[in-house]
């Protein structure tokens, strides 16, 4: 299948998680709970959701971290936002307009995608606190309920996370739109020679990773069900680090959903085995950094730096 | 009218920094004439001087194609190290031994990029959380406390009227401009981040280049961080956190960008000090965290789009 | 402008006083082209010219300052490749586009991708490219990926993909630069069946016997205008030639070394690289210009590479003899960071990846050879003297502070052999050294490469161009999987005696005697 040329898969990336699995299963009697394995969609939904969005920048060989900061202001939209429809209307608005700046700088002005997505980031950190200074404010029933509740005994959360990795991998695999994400990643120029609008591709990217960063702070809003200026401040460098561990080249062209739920269910199961085990929440940022030092040193690249 | 034009064309051309300071400079002068004092300005340069520092060793590794975001945990390390009494050693030794431990976390930063050939985002970034997560860590043991006697009384000294971190980042400053400009150093780093590639095949010894701008970041983010701390003058676990990411922006604004360092070392300079008075400024006008943050945001994103408007199409081939 | 076919349609392309700056530069002036259908159309001229400017407009990546293009007597804006595409123009570019890590297939459909249900069909992906790959003779297969295939196999892909284009006109820019023999030849014949079904291409070319081979119009630029349109059969190499050079070109090679050559600076011993079977010996003295001829990818690259430190042999030592007669090894741990503090260094092939820095000045460029044996926290010392002392020599009439990117192709490569005089290495490896490089520039890097040698250094270069080893040669080894087969004196060599070497053909019954040839 022509899609295996760059799907960044290893037997690390996949390997991992099974590891993780195996361990926990093993050594973990909470783990084996239902409750438990319930709970875990819930926990992961969000990253996954906002590192399906990094993927589609990444793919292009950028990088988004403003991410955080859409989450965190979609959430105070919604906390200040009495109609849950509107407040949603207005979250998933921002998102395609962030992405749309994000995009349009990178891609027609030339900025790096370090600074502008920083600098908006900043921005909207700045304005999320003047949206909603405390956290707090009400969430609508509706959007709690959407986040948290079960159908046919299923969590929501494994839906969100089901329509999200259908909707991107059949993009990115199925649809013209997604060979032309990884003609661009590979060789901007090339693509641009063979008839593909790449500007207009890094602006969608763009665009889709903002909105993915969008819906994902409603899903952790509605699950948390408060509003807050900093829902979202780690999940910049998260998304960024779940890519990674997903196999995805962070120099554009090679990539998969696949891959990034690997790399989502890794720092998820890390994240739940610490919390089983009892561990210090601070060893977890030491253990996640040695795991992307791993995973980052695995990938031989020939390029040396960024 | 054509001269100011072109007057304003050119002032366009040159790095964001400069004219970013002229109109920060011009927009105080009109709101808060009191922030233009002599003394004021000095402080703010003193104040600018921990992200000066760590923009230079920024700016050395972004020349050379490569990226350190580990400046946040180097510098909660060595404000840990330092403040906790967890080391019981005399000052100066202690210092030394964060010196080292700046150089052994670039040593282990360059080795990574240069060697396993690592992205530098992830293996920077991975080093700070790893560095910031022990911090945490071994704080519930042993808390963080004051500042080193030494670091508080170095910050607030004087030597000629000049505050000592503004004579220390000049001493640091002045000798690695040299350094780039003159030495074969500086040069095959020029021509390694125009084209990697015809470096190595010219003979020029890449790794190692880009492997001691990595070591030097680390130094210098140590330095940073001493600083840093004699001015807060105690340890905090967030001490130095958004360094990492403003030295990035001063750089970029000082006109260094991956593999071109158009700038120069004084740019970067220029930009930290930019952003240090754009702080005051903001403050000065009455503006909370949040608007700060805000402005702070747009105006980064506005100078970085003017720029890059500018010299679009060169560097692109 | 003189046409020859003046028929009453309007002609298939007309692009009328179009003119194109960059900058200040004007690489277009008011130049008027007609293309016919029916019709292989050269393009030619030196480089810096304007003929791919001029091809990229037609081809959409550009749009004119001013003039007007039409097609079938309509006025048309190609405001993109995908525009041109669409209206019916098919471009090969010379820089090579297939995508590394796209497969075959999907880079042949690529900008034109067969559907269903909205979905990508990737049967009809695959029919549809074997379909391509079928007609155009290349067998290649369609699910591999691109990063894999070798050079000459990228460029038979994107000649398929320009020929499956349902276009009207074709636009080809020196496209059989890496190709073999073989491989030419089936282009011919594609181009041909092409012209037979009335389709109009441009064929951008330096290569002269191409352009009398199969070309049937051809049209000379020179910096930037047009000068003259005629039937091929009308002119003749030579009139050609001085058509693009604007000047009667007496002599394209400098005479050979009169003397013998000296002392020995390069001895190989046992070298095994690629594919071959057995370690070759090989000596490089001081005073020669040796060549390196044999089919493409016969290992001559991986010899050479080999050679400057860049890459590791499977067996066998390289010494390198410095002024004082001492022997020196050169080792691959090292790389080529070694090897350059020894004297040896390597032109590669493609100049702009892996030669200059594109972004500094030429003075920079240049200059940065003097680092070689210096300690990085030395002092990097400025001899402006000298960067114009060697700019007057290599006849570079370009500032020295213009950046190396907006040169043209042979000033670029006579500043790439620039650096390696002022750096003092007394072994140059060239890997073709006038590739993309027009006539005028062709004579003046023989001559330079000459003074070198006429200095005490000596140079091994690798060519395609058989012709250009004849020419420059003192000496010519022919490399067949990785071994050399065979030797001929420049003096007494022909293009019959090499390719018969090369394919290892038996000289007698090549019709060469055999005491031209001394075989290994």
């Amino acid at each position: 299948m022509s899609t295996t040329i760059r799907s960044g898969l290893s037997r690390y990336t996949l390997g991992l998680p099974l590891l993780l699995v195996l361990g926990l299963l093993a050594s973990n009697a909470d783990f084996r709970q239902p409750q438990n394995l319930l709970n875990f969609g819930g926990q992961i939904a969000a990253l996954l959701i906002a590192a399906l969005g990094q993927l589609f920048v990444t793919l292009l060989g950028g990088i988004d971290l403003s991410v955080g900061a859409v989450m965190s202001l979609s959430s105070c939209l919604l906390a200040v936002q009495p109609d849950p429809l509107w407040g949603v209307l207005f979250a998933l608005g921002l998102g395609l307009a962030v992405g749309l700046l994000n995009g349009v700088g990178v891609a027609l002005a030339g900025v790096h995608p370090l600074v502008m997505t920083l600098s908006t980031a900043t921005f909207l950190q700045g304005l999320a606190h003047v949206v909603l200074p405390i956290p707090g404010g009400r969430i609508a029933p509706a959007l709690t309920h959407a986040a948290s509740g079960t159908w046919l005994g299923l969590p929501h959360s494994l839906l969100w996370c089901g329509a999200a990795v259908a909707g991107v991998a059949w993009l990115l695999n199925r649809s013209r739109l997604g060979l032309h994400f990884y003609a661009v990643g590979g060789q901007a120029r090339s693509a641009y020679l063979n008839g593909v609008n790449a500007r207009a591709l890094v602006v969608l990217a763009y665009m889709a990773c903002s909105l993915l960063a969008a819906v994902a702070g409603i899903y952790l809003t509605g699950r948390v069900a408060a509003g807050d200026p900093a829902l979202g401040s780690a999940f910049a460098l998260e998304s960024v680090a779940a890519v990674a561990l997903g196999g995805v080249q962070l120099t554009g062209g090679a990539g998969s959903v696949t891959g990034v739920v690997a790399g989502a269910l890794s720092l998820g199961l890390l994240t739940n085995g610490l919390n089983l085990f009892g561990v210090s929440p601070f060893m977890r940022a030491v253990l996640t950094g040695c795991l992307l030092l791993a995973a980052v040193s695995v990938q031989r690249r020939r390029i040396v730096g960024m | 009218m054509s001269k100011l034009s072109s007057f304003l064309i050119r002032a366009l051309a040159l790095p964001p920094a400069y004219t970013g300071t002229a109109l920060l400079l011009l927009a105080a002068a009109w709101l808060r004439p009191n922030l233009l004092s002599p003394m004021l300005l000095l402080l703010i340069l003193r104040q600018a001087a921990p992200l000066g520092i760590a923009a230079m060793g920024q700016s050395l590794v972004m020349r050379g194609r490569s990226l350190d975001l580990s400046a946040g945990g180097v510098i909660a390390a060595v404000a840990y190290l330092l403040t906790s009494g967890a080391l019981p050693l005399s000052e100066p030794l202690a210092l030394l031994l964060c010196l080292l431990l700046g150089a052994a976390v670039g040593a282990f930063n360059g080795l990574l990029v240069v060697g396993v050939r690592a992205s530098a985002v992830i293996v920077t970034l991975s080093v700070s959380m790893i560095l910031s997560g022990i911090v945490i860590a071994l704080s519930q043991f042993h808390a963080p406390g004051d500042a080193p006697q030494l670091l508080r009384e170095l910050a607030r000294t004087r030597w000629l009227g000049l505050p000592l971190p503004v004579l220390g980042w000049a001493a640091l400053l002045l000798p690695a401009a040299w350094l780039m400009r003159r030495s074969v150093y500086g040069r095959a780093m020029d021509a390694i981040g125009a084209n990697p590639r015809a470096a190595e095949l010219s003979g020029l010894p890449h790794l190692r280049v880009v492997f001691i701008a990595h070591l030097a970041s680390g130094l210098l983010s140590a330095l940073s961080g001493f600083v840093l701390l004699g001015f807060v003058g105690v340890g905090s676990v967030n001490l130095g956190a958004e360094l990492a990411l403003n030295s990035l922006a001063a750089a970029i604004l000082g006109g260094v960008n991956f593999g071109s360092g158009r700038g120069g070392m004084l740019g970067p300079a220029v930009a930290a000090f930019m952003l240090a008075l754009l702080f005051n400024f903001l403050t000065s006008l009455g503006l909370g965290e949040a608007s700060r943050l805000m402005l702070q945001g747009a105006i980064i994103g506005a100078a970085a789009w003017a720029y890059a408007w500018r010299h679009r199409g060169s560097g692109q081939h | 402008m003189d046409h020859p076919q003046a028929g009453q349609a309007a002609p298939r392309v007309l692009l009328r006083q179009v003119s194109k700056r960059f900058g200040s530069t004007a690489a277009l002036q008011q130049v008027s082209l007609a293309g016919a259908a029916g019709s292989i159309h050269a393009v030619t001229g030196e480089n810096g010219a304007g003929k791919s400017t001029l091809m990229k407009l037609l081809a959409g990546v550009h749009a004119p300052d001013e003039g007007e293009i039409f097609i079938d007597g309509v006025a048309v804006r190609l405001a993109s490749p995908a525009a041109a595409r669409r209206l019916g123009v098919s471009t090969v570019f010379q820089e090579l586009t297939v995508l590394p890590n796209l497969s075959v297939a999907e880079n042949l459909c690529l900008g034109r991708e067969p559907l269903s249900a909205r979905m990508l069909d990737r049967g009809a992906m695959r029919r549809q490219a074997e379909a391509v790959l079928a007609r155009a003779g290349i067998s290649l297969a369609p699910h591999r990926a691109c990063r894999e295939l070798s050079i000459g196999e990228q460029q038979m892909l994107e000649i398929a993909k320009g020929l499956a284009a349902e276009a009207r006109i074709f636009i080809f820019d020196e496209p059989t630069a890496p190709l073999n023999r073989a491989e030419v030849d089936r282009l011919e014949r594609l181009l041909l069946a092409l012209k037979a079904q009335g389709k109009l291409i441009f064929y951008i070319s330096h290569r002269l016997e191409e352009i009398f081979r199969f070309c049937d119009t051809v049209s000379v630029l020179k910096d930037g205008q047009h000068v003259c349109t005629q039937a091929s059969a009308a002119l003749n190499p030579d009139r050609l030639v001085s058509l693009m050079v604007g000047r009667e070109l007496q002599q394209l090679f400098p005479p050979r070394a009169a003397e013998r050559p000296g002392a020995a600076l390069l001895h190989a011993r046992g070298l095994q690289v690629g594919e071959a079977r057995a370690g070759q010996d090989l000596t490089l003295r001081a005073g020669e210009i040796v060549g390196m001829a044999g089919l493409e990818g016969q290992g001559q690259r991986e010899l050479l590479r080999a050679l400057a430190g860049l890459a590791r042999p499977r067996a066998g030592s390289i010494e390198l003899i410095d002024e004082l007669g001492r022997a020196h090894a050169v080792q691959h741990r090292h790389g080529a960071a070694q090897a350059v503090r020894q004297g040896v260094a390597l032109m590669p092939e493609d100049r702009k990846a892996e030669g200059l820095y594109l972004d500094l000045p030429i003075q920079d460029n240049i200059w940065l050879g003097r680092l070689r044996g210096t300690r990085l926290w030395q002092r990097a010392r400025r001899d402006p003297a000298l960067i114009t002392r060697l700019a007057e020599r290599m006849q570079m009439r370009s500032a020295p502070a213009l950046a190396v990117g907006a040169l043209s192709g042979g000033n670029q490569q006579k500043v790439m052999l620039g650096r390696w005089l002022a750096s003092g290495v007394r072994v140059l490896l060239v890997e073709q050294p006038t590739r993309g490089v027009d006539v005028g520039a062709k004579a003046e890097i023989y001559g330079l490469l000459r003074q070198f040698v006429a200095e005490g250094g000596t140079v091994l270069a690798v060519s395609g161009d058989l012709p250009e080893l004849i020419g420059l040669c003192d000496r010519i080894l022919v490399l067949r999987q990785g071994a050399i087969v065979g030797t001929m004196a420049g003096a007494a060599a022909s293009e019959e005696g090499l390719l018969a070497l090369a394919l290892q053909e038996r000289p007698a019954q090549a019709g060469i005697p055999s005491s031209q040839v001394q075989e290994a």
